[in-house]
């Protein structure tokens, strides 16, 4: 099945932040309020779903401009926390989030490997913030409002496999310049927002070294153990429950019947005793 | 010390006084938290979680989460002691069976308590069982502790339906029916425990690349588990001590000692399945590198299972009870430690965390009232059990209604007030000390941090109209030099505009000027808000965001008077060697440590870029674009709609370096072949 995805290519963007102001705008953002648990201004906030992080390599010169934003991974941690279903991965592609189901655990936040969805903190009633690639915009056959900003079509949108393969096509055209690494085909399995560069991106997530393993494999590896461990659990213990009750009883029975058989032997004694005395 | 410790007989209340008054400050103090709870519940409510807590977006869990998963394992007490006394027939260990269940229903209460603060929506806390999502680890914590705070409460309703109150027949039913069921609701709570304790633990298996490698393990959830089986123990314990210290209960100091063998194996146990897992990965090593982390894990599992472990395992500490005492503590607070380590500690990277004043106080209140209805509880129920009806000075009990503090200073009113009052007192005086402390310390921690601000001062002074381009020159009368240039001699205004102690020209009437003039009404308004409470004046960078990129901002002539003529040169230029251009020279921020505030949209300059005059792309971009942008709206036929947009000036340059675009002018050269 094909779904949307967004190919990055940083090696074309001038980090002009059309793509911001196209965001801010779509979205009505409103201005970005430097506040406490806005760590850096240029970073994502809940005001800012896309923004242009500017890194210096130290091999390739001057500035080097990377559109961060969400990665709608095609198997997505977030959406495998959320226990209410608040997010969804659609079948289109995007991963998109109900105010109406989150009760605001902020799971989702601890579980994405990016680091991308923000909270609404200011707010006495606050939601998830992230972006959503513009749903009601591709669902009507459009492009996200970034990619349609984007004077250098340094970021560009269509049908992922279609995506992956130019990149594959763009790196092979030149391979002097760009790292032989589409991020995004692969990593934590596969993202439908995917990135070609001069410089390894490698800061993009918390850790570089994770594997293609998509992350709810590893919940699912001890949730898949919850049946078994009803059924064994309980089976364990009412089988030591009716074992101990019996050898229990039984233990009783015994010290009963040996009280017992003392007593009728004392009272057959008596019985003897008395007929001898008659 | 010594005398802390409680023989082991039992000591009634009524005739001893010091046990009243060691109870009696404990409730004052616990009502007094419950006071302050009130108040940051209203704060909490009202200004949402950025404006309470130290929670942001670097770090959304933080200290009410951790102790949620703390008070879970801390009630873990109650499933394996009912476990111990109902299926394996331990029957020795049965009075300690009400307790342990009672703490854990108030455990998973607490817990219940703790979510409702924590969650952003806490009005959708029933969501899960409308919008179920299978899977998500949460999902089956959520299920398994509303299944199990049942389990709890069908547990312990026979006690509360031992109360006079429930003399009724239908009572005695459902008495008598939970009591006949009491098998499956004990196997039914250890299955569900044995769920959701281990699976708190597989909440964090999603982060392999977040949580630190000494916390992270595939097998967390049977950490969790085992841990939480000892700790339960140990909390038995505790809580033993607790009941025979404050509520003069029985100390059964030799079933304590058999419960501090079985928490010895347990968390010997614990501590050969964590190493182990640890060996096998091959990470043993990273215990010991000398990181902060390495240490704290040390600590950690030192203080949580080696050494009570170690310690419970010689017959001479199992048999005292200040040994007992103090290893039921250490696990206790080192297992406490292994969750906030896990859920708090390991996820600490960018940015520091430490909870507020007003995370820490709702969990005091929260933890501190349900201490008060244990206390409730066992003072008015027959929570242990064996100590009732075998004597006739029971000092609780249904007789002594409203007299659960005897001992106080005689009074006009009836003994069941004075209590009431004095608790009630304790707990209004701290709820309005915590009023009292709120404002400040909730709009504080919202925005930015607050900055002392330095008094508006005049000074003499020069301004000149710029003889080309906007603006004023403006500069202090430091020395002869400038008094000799300048004709326009004023009075200037410094003001601490950035609330960063230092002062700076601010000519004000330009900026009326600038805003409108003053018979506007906006003008003002635009720095000056009136009288709006705990608002100040907007600071110079809420406009002049891009002040330190500007060229202008650095006034040579200005700098070079105050620095003393030609001898103060080498201060800046320091090396003579060099060519004295501003690219050599010191950087601004050397001497203006504190120039650039921290959210300034501009990034502080960077290593190759001395001072912190326009680099080359600012002063083109600065010249060019505005204009280009201007004639590609007003002039589309004559310059083209894409004459505004970056590929106009950026076209055709070597790939290798597509940020850099050449100097048009020579571009233009190279192409007219000059």
């Amino acid at each position: 099945m094909s779904t949307c995805a967004i190919l990055t290519d940083t090696t074309l963007c001038t980090g002009c932040e059309r793509c911001v102001e196209a965001c801010r705008e779509d979205n009505e953002l409103g201005p970005d309020v430097p506040r406490r648990w806005k760590s850096r201004i240029d970073d994502l906030s809940s005001t800012r779903y896309t923004t242009i992080l500017r890194r210096k390599s130290e091999d390739k010169p001057g500035v080097h401009f990377v559109r961060q934003q969400c990665r709608h991974c095609v198997d997505p941690a977030c959406v495998s926390a959320c226990l209410v279903g608040a997010l969804q991965k659609t079948p289109e592609g995007p991963v998109i989030y109900d105010d109406a189901r989150c009760m605001g655990c902020r799971y989702c936040m601890i579980a994405c490997p990016y680091g991308i969805p923000r909270y609404t903190w200011e707010k006495p009633v606050p939601y998830i913030r992230k972006c959503d690639m513009c749903y009601d915009r591709v669902v009507d056959g459009g492009k996200p409002a970034c990619v349609e900003a984007c004077p250098q079509k340094a970021t560009i949108f269509g049908d992922r496999d279609e995506l992956i393969a130019e990149a594959h096509r763009r790196i092979k055209e030149n391979p002097d310049k760009y790292v032989d690494r589409v991020v995004g085909e692969t990593e934590i399995g596969g993202t439908s927002v995917i990135y070609i560069s001069d410089i390894p991106l490698d800061f993009l997530a918390f850790n570089p070294e994770m594997g293609d393993e998509p992350l709810p494999k590893l919940t699912w590896a001890a949730l898949s153990k919850v049946p078994p461990i009803i059924g064994g659990v309980g089976a364990v213990m009412t089988g030591a429950w009716w074992i101990i009750g019996r050898r229990m009883k039984l233990a009783e029975e015994a010290a009963r019947d040996k009280r017992q058989d003392k007593a009728t032997d004392e009272k057959a004694l008596d019985s003897v005793q008395t007929s001898d005395e008659q | 010390m010594k005398r802390l410790w409680i023989p082991c007989k039992p000591r009634m209340n009524n005739k001893n006084s010091h046990m009243n008054t060691r109870l009696i400050i404990l409730k004052t103090t616990l009502w007094a938290l419950v006071g302050t709870l009130a108040m940051v519940t209203v704060a909490r409510g009202i200004f949402g979680l950025g404006a309470t807590t130290a929670l942001s977006d670097a770090m959304p869990w933080g200290y009410w989460n951790a102790l949620k998963m703390s008070v879970v394992a801390l009630a873990a007490g109650g499933f394996v002691l009912a476990g111990t006394v109902y299926v394996f027939g331990v029957e020795k260990y049965r009075c300690f069976v009400r307790p342990a269940i009672l703490t854990a229903f108030l455990g998973y209460l607490t817990f219940v308590t703790i979510l409702l603060y924590d969650l952003g929506l806490p009005w959708h806390i029933w969501h899960p069982i409308v919008y179920p999502q299978g899977h998500s680890v949460l999902f089956e914590v959520a299920i398994c502790v509303m299944l199990y705070l049942t389990v709890l409460l069908l547990e312990f309703a026979p006690v509360i339906l031992e109360y006079r109150w429930f003399g009724h027949s239908v009572f005695r039913l459902i008495h008598k029916i939970l009591k006949r069921v009491t098998i499956p609701l004990v196997i039914t709570g250890i299955v569900l425990s044995t769920l959701h304790q281990s699976s708190l633990g597989s909440l964090f298996l999603i982060t392999p690349s977040r949580t630190h490698e000494l916390w992270y393990s595939p097998v967390i959830w049977v950490l969790f588990f085992v841990s939480a089986v000892g700790l339960g123990l140990m909390m038995v314990m505790a809580e033993s001590f607790f009941s025979a210290w404050f509520l003069g209960r029985k100390l059964h100091a030799d079933l304590l000692s058999g419960l501090g063998r079985a928490a010895s194996v347990v968390l010997f146990v614990y501590v050969g399945l964590r190493l182990g897992d640890l060996a096998l990965r091959g990470l043993l090593g990273s215990a010991f590198d000398g990181s902060w982390q390495a240490w704290l894990f040390l600590l950690e599992i030192s203080l949580s299972a080696l050494v009570p472990a170690t310690l419970l395992s010689f017959r001479r500490v199992r048999t005292s009870v200040p040994g007992l005492a103090i290893c039921a503590g250490m696990t206790i607070f080192g297992m406490i430690g292994y969750r906030f380590n896990v859920s708090v500690v390991t996820f600490l990277r960018q940015m520091a965390y430490f909870p507020t004043w007003a995370e820490l106080a709702a969990s005091f209140g929260i933890v501190a009232a349900a201490m008060l209805v244990f206390i409730f509880f066992v003072e008015r129920l027959k929570v242990y059990p064996e100590e009732h009806g075998d004597s006739a000075d029971t000092p609780y009990g249904f007789a002594l209604k409203g007299n659960y503090d005897p001992g106080t200073v005689q009074s006009l009113l009836p003994d069941s007030l004075r209590a009431v009052r004095r608790y009630s007192l304790a707990a209004i005086v701290a709820a309005a000390a915590t009023l009292a402390f709120l404002p400040a310390e909730l709009f504080s921690t919202s925005g930015l941090p607050k900055t002392p601000v330095a008094a508006a001062r005049t000074v003499d002074g020069v301004m000149l109209a710029r003889v080309s381009g906007h603006g004023h020159e403006i500069s202090l009368v430091g020395s002869d030099s400038t008094d000799s240039m300048g004709n326009g001699r004023a009075s200037l205004m410094m003001i601490d505009g950035n609330r960063n102690g230092r002062l700076v020209l601010f000519p004000h009437k330009l900026h009326v000027k600038a805003f409108g003039g003053a018979a506007s009404r906006d003008t003002c308004v635009t720095c000056h808000h009136g009288n709006m409470p705990f608002d100040q004046n907007t600071s110079c960078a809420a406009c002049h965001r891009d002040m330190y990129t500007a060229t202008d901002i650095f006034n040579h002539a200005s700098h070079a008077a105050k620095l003393g003529g030609n001898e103060g040169c080498a201060k800046c230029h320091a090396d003579p060697a060099q060519a004295k251009t501003r690219t050599t020279a010191t950087a601004c921020a050397e001497c203006h440590d504190d120039m650039l505030l921290a959210d300034s949209m501009i990034e502080p300059p960077q290593d190759d870029m001395t001072g912190c005059a326009a680099g080359y792309m600012n002063a083109m971009h600065g010249l060019c674009v505005s204009c280009h942008e201007y004639k590609a709206m007003s002039e589309p036929e004559t310059y083209g709609a894409q004459f505004g947009d970056c590929v106009t000036c950026h076209r055709d340059v070597d790939d290798s370096d597509l940020r850099r675009m050449k100097p048009y002018v020579m571009h233009t050269l190279a192409a007219e072949g000059k």
